[in-house]
């Protein structure tokens, strides 16, 4: 087996800036102006009631990656997926990859999915809406009805499901998309721990064959820990830490980003990391 | 970053490099890829509006009757004044309301798109000319079913309609490219000028005032008259409704060169659509 460090680069992030406005009428003022002016120009000044969401990111993301991203509310964690994912344009840096990888992403399991449509009908819709023809959902639908296993609920209105049926349906579909980079922005913080562990499982499994990285947004310690093999720690629209030593990047989350948690807890959690068995 | 990067990764924002006129074309390559997408997205819209209603798509039939109700009434009790029309006033009214909420629904169905699907914008990568094109077939199936019970009033007021009234649909589509061409225009106002978007919505409806819909084209009033002879849409609903009615070419002359500018303004409108709109998603995190 090669190092990770000679596995191909999926996703190379360099001096990516991001800035966005404080308030919703500098929002639209800026909005405006964009338009009639070229934004990229003068991009590195901020203008008033401006910040930065996202400053100077430098990132590779290796086949076979699982990286942990993690940071306090705010810290850019989102922004950064959504510019990955294509949602927002990049005015200032690069993100590259190779135009013929897919990348899917899931911010909101229930996005797009409609409460009047049944489970199957809704697949057909998100699978749609992640790029995916007609045949092509046909022919993954054995694989999305095995993974979800719903069963004879899959022909039932979405909106009667419970949280945990309807994560088990968004991200089987998401998983059928076959991405090559496939972004969980915080998708699995609900469903069932059965599923969640089958999920946690199957990436696993997942990034290990051919060219797949995953991108793994979350501040739950325990499932960094089960999942990732690398972990950036976000602050401010920064990445303050980077490192393929999953333990340390957390101490180093806990002790600085969780400083408003009691002592008993944070010492409870810092334990947990020291223990873990990876 | 090692040489297998520099050889083998592009950027993502290439797309965004090309001209818009290039842009333009891509976006209408990539509608064709995604018509299944569309035709999920329509079936849902319908599906929604529809579904909670015990009379569902009978909505359809009742709302023009209701209209034709109305203008009977209207025009029975002296109210209405509409000058000299070539078919029965009610008739007449029907038909040039039918056509002109042909072109006021092309251009709210695409003036809404954006913001009636911000949320699913920053949530996931998709082609949003898709959110345009859904919203455009969802209007032409609203049209069509109440059309075709105007036409059948039309018969009961004694209209008869000629071979060359088959043409009539082909005479929507520059009602239906002005409608767009504002439409995706104002889509993008909505985002970050919201009160010039209602500033346009109001002029729109108030278009319905100086363009003989509810009145014959003869008008009396001179400021009046002179502002009905400068609106394309004088020229542009008139064409329609005289080909159906009579079959007869209305103005052809200045109907030609309105289907000229309207096509001229879909280009522009569907350019700057083109150019900013993906700007703007990230305007709309706060709506």
């Amino acid at each position: 087996m090669r190092p990770v460090e000679e596995h191909p680069i999926l996703l190379s992030i360099r001096d990516l800036s991001k800035k966005f406005a404080i308030d919703i009428r500098s929002n639209m003022l800026y909005g405006i102006k964009d338009m009639l002016t070229d934004p990229r120009i003068d991009y590195d000044q901020l203008r008033a009631e401006e910040f930065w969401a996202l400053k100077d990111i430098n990132l590779d993301l290796r086949a076979g990656d699982i990286l942990g991203i993690v940071g306090a509310n705010g810290s850019g964690k989102t922004s950064l997926m959504r510019l990955i994912a294509g949602i927002y344009t990049v005015e200032q840096g690069k993100i590259l990859s190779r135009p013929d990888y897919k990348i899917t992403s899931i911010f909101a399991l229930k996005s797009g999915m409609q409460p009047l449509f049944t489970g199957r009908e809704n697949i057909f819709i998100k699978g749609a809406l992640f790029g995916m023809s007609k045949s092509e959902i046909e022919e993954k639908m054995p694989f999305i009805e095995d993974f979800c296993e719903l069963g004879d609920r899959l022909d039932r209105p979405f909106g009667n499901y419970s949280s945990g049926m309807a994560a088990r349906l968004a991200y089987s579909i998401a998983v059928a998309t076959d991405p090559n980079i496939f972004i969980i922005d915080e998708a699995l913080a609900v469903g069932d721990s059965v599923f969640k562990t089958k999920c946690f499982e199957h990436l696993k499994t997942y990034v290990q064959e051919g060219q797949r990285g995953v991108l793994f947004v979350s501040n739950n310690i325990r499932k960094i820990l089960k999942i990732a093999t690398k972990v950036i720690v976000m602050d401010q629209g920064k990445i303050i830490h980077n490192s393929s030593d999953v333990k340390e990047a957390l101490t180093v989350y806990i002790n600085n980003y969780l400083r408003d948690l009691p002592p008993e807890k944070r010492a409870a959690k810092l334990n947990s990391v020291k223990h873990y068995d990876m | 970053m090692d040489s297998e990067t520099k050889t083998e990764l592009s950027s993502l924002n290439d797309e965004f490099e090309q001209s818009t006129l290039r842009q333009m074309l891509l976006r209408f390559r990539r509608l064709k890829e995604h018509r299944f997408l569309v035709a999920q997205l329509v079936k849902v819209n319908i599906k929604r509006t529809y579904k909670r209603s015990f009379i569902g798509w009978s909505w359809l039939i009742i709302a023009p009757i209701f209209s034709v109700i109305a203008w009977v009434v209207l025009h029975g009790a002296g109210i209405m004044n509409p000058g000299d029309t070539e078919i029965p006033y009610p008739a007449y009214v029907l038909l040039s309301t039918s056509i002109f909420s042909f072109f006021l629904g092309s251009y709210q169905a695409s003036s809404n798109a954006l913001m009636e699907g911000a949320r699913l914008m920053v949530t996931v990568r998709f082609p949003h000319e898709v959110l345009v094109a859904e919203r455009i077939v969802v209007h032409l199936i609203n049209f069509i079913i109440p059309f075709l019970i105007n036409i059948i009033v039309l018969l009961f007021y004694g209209v008869s309609f000629s071979w060359i009234s088959i043409l009539f649909p082909l005479t929507l589509l520059p009602l239906l490219a002005l409608g767009l061409s504002l439409g995706v225009f104002v889509a993008l106002l909505r985002v970050v000028a919201v009160d010039l978007a209602r500033i346009m919505d109001r002029l729109l409806q108030f278009t319905m005032f100086i363009t003989p819909v509810i009145y014959a084209p003869k008008v009396t009033m001179p400021i009046l008259a002179q502002i009905v002879d400068y609106n394309p849409l004088t020229y542009l609903l008139g064409f329609s409704r005289q080909l159906l009615i009579s079959g007869e070419f209305y103005e052809p002359i200045a109907y030609t060169f309105c289907i000229v500018l309207s096509l001229f303004l879909f280009l522009i409108g569907f350019g700057i659509f083109t150019k900013f709109e993906r700007k703007l998603i990230e305007r709309m995190i706060n709506v």
